[in-house]
């Protein structure tokens, strides 16, 4: 059984002003990665989508990628982080200085795995929809987003439950979509697997589980 | 002359040199917790079986299954050769008892009227453990408090005398770890943090991959994170490019005679294998590691940060849909020296 709990919506938070985005700013960031989300789903993927945000630009997009290059840290954070780092290091900026004034806007809390890298890169706000109760690293599981970890980055702040419903809808359409696929956990490269989510090689034990590893 | 590759090994890298520990759960490594009851002695041997019998019903002690009901009096000089716990304090709520010095009396415990109370003495306080414990030196620490029941881990007791690895498995535990602190050699060579990885498949004894930190080349390729994207490398998938580092390299697993067409034989990602790494993995690395399904991890020095020990044991957490094994201390001498390269 997967059960999301949905934070009480907080937009009171104590953020840098300059990076507290206004309403409008956030609903259509969110309504970018909910667009991405939903075609993820309907590719047969993790709905789940994210972008990064800097100066009103968006500098990494991404999505999960983790059966196509068979490495279990490509979430769609990650692979964002990634485009984000490229885009630095294609206009000689340091990266430090980008991420200060980066905003992450996901469907999803971020796992334990993204959370720990996106403050080792010292990105310091986090808007997500939906909790994350299996992986989640701001609060759910663990919290690493505040956390007291002076060798591990900077802490961020997170805005939670925006448009968590529908984050959560999309995630159990998946679920249920996705069942019949995780009985068999063969991976193979001209087959596409049960999209980034099945990762597990105790599906066998638990059918009805689906990984969620965003 | 012996080749300098011998030379260190008899002497900087005895297996005798360094202890390997298990890195337990906080339940099985914090102190025994202690809760309140009272006993009371049996000054008739004749009827303990009918008081445990009838204790057992007015009082259960449903939490505390580990928890011997009847002990053999300690003093040998007592008058009585046994004593019984008759409840916990919680269980009882009595009137007016701190007015009273010498604490409840045994009819205060025995709220029931149909108590047979024959061959039981006045009541006393006693602190027993409040859960089972689970290693060896806490059944110890326990039964010194009140007898317990313990299903003894013979595995667990190995590793925390540091008896659980032979001799030749720690050399052999020594002989992927030294892979692990060359890589960790290399790196520094190139200006990068000096730590180092090795992940093994276990059941080849084959090295899968070796990595070492890439932090100047991007913030996140930890030593760890190069590892498992080698790996994916290794099984025809991978993201990033290792050609600058000849240190970082990876081999495909050796499939023997299997038949590479049976699904249970392929690997998948790190499933069923071993990490060797230099200093304790950070919370992203040890996250990758649970998301990777490593099956065990041993490492030489301790991280302020770390996430498999020090900070967080995230290998043992409830929730996570992955757990693993982890062991410190491999190698600790030449590891921390490692981590004091700054």
């Amino acid at each position: 059984m997967y059960i999301i709990k949905m934070r009480p919506d907080s937009t009171k938070n104590d953020v840098k002003d300059f990076l507290q985005p206004s309403d409008t700013e956030l609903q259509r960031w969110m309504s970018s990665a909910f667009t991405m989300a939903k075609e993820a789903l309907e590719s047969g993927e993790v709905p789940v989508g994210c972008l990064l945000v800097y100066n009103n630009m968006v500098l990494g997009k991404g999505r999960n990628e983790v059966n196509e290059t068979k490495n279990a840290t490509r979430h769609a954070e990650m692979v964002a982080l990634d485009q984000m780092l490229d885009w630095c290091s294609h206009r000689e900026l340091d990266p430090k200085v980008v991420c200060r004034n980066t905003v992450l806007y996901v469907t999803v809390e971020p796992c334990i795995l993204c959370a720990a890298a996106l403050r080792l890169l010292n990105i310091p706000l986090v808007v997500y929809g939906c909790k994350n109760e299996r992986f989640g690293g701001c609060g759910s599981v663990l919290d690493i987003s505040s956390g007291d970890l002076p060798h591990t980055g900077t802490s961020f702040k997170c805005l939670p439950g925006h448009r968590g419903d529908e984050a959560v809808e999309m995630l159990k359409t998946f679920y249920k979509q996705e069942n019949p696929n995780v009985v068999k956990p063969k991976v193979r490269k001209e087959v596409v697997g049960p999209a980034g989510g099945a990762i597990s090689t105790h599906t066998e034990a638990a059918p009805l589980e689906v990984e969620m590893e965003n | 002359m012996e080749p300098e590759s011998k030379k260190r090994k008899g002497m900087e890298y005895d297996p005798d040199s360094w202890h390997v520990l298990p890195v337990l759960s906080d339940e099985m490594s914090e102190d025994v917790k202690l809760v309140d009851a009272y006993a009371a002695p049996i000054t008739d041997k004749r009827q303990t079986s009918r008081l445990v019998k009838a204790l057992s019903v007015l009082h259960p002690l449903a939490d505390l299954q580990h928890i011997k009901r009847v002990r053999a009096c300690k003093d040998k000089t007592s008058p009585h050769p046994l004593e019984v716990i008759v409840c916990l304090v919680d269980d009882v709520t009595i009137a007016g008892s701190a007015a009273e010095p010498r604490g409840p009396a045994l009819t205060d415990l025995l709220s029931s009227e149909d108590f047979n109370s024959e061959g039981l003495g006045e009541p006393f306080l006693v602190r027993i453990p409040a859960r089972a414990p689970l290693t060896r030196p806490q059944f110890e620490r326990a039964s010194r408090h009140w007898p317990t029941s313990f299903h003894e881990d013979k595995q667990v007791t190995l590793g925390l005398t540091g008896q659980l690895f032979t001799f030749s498995q720690k050399a052999k535990i020594q002989e992927y770890m030294t892979a692990a602190v060359e890589a960790a050699r290399s790196g520094r060579k190139e200006g990068m943090d000096a730590a180092g990885a090795v992940i093994v498949d276990p059941k080849s004894g084959q090295i899968i991959a070796v990595g070492h930190d890439l932090t100047r080349d991007h913030p996140l390729h930890h030593a760890v994170m190069v590892c498992i994207d080698l790996v994916a490398w290794a099984q025809g998938g991978g993201v990033y490019r290792y050609e600058k580092h000849p240190a970082c390299r990876y081999s495909a697993p050796d499939l023997g005679q299997r038949e590479a067409s049976a699904s249970e034989d392929q690997p998948y990602i790190c499933t069923g294998y071993e990490l060797y790494v230099t200093r304790e993995p950070c919370v992203m690395c040890a996250m990758a590691l649970v998301h990777s399904r490593i099956s065990r991890v041993f490492y030489g020095a301790a991280s302020a940060d770390g996430a498999l020990g020090t900070k967080y044991k995230i290998h043992c957490r409830k929730e996570l849909n992955h757990h693993f094994d982890v062991y410190k201390g491999v190698m600790s001498q030449t590891c921390e020296e490692l981590t004091r390269l700054k």
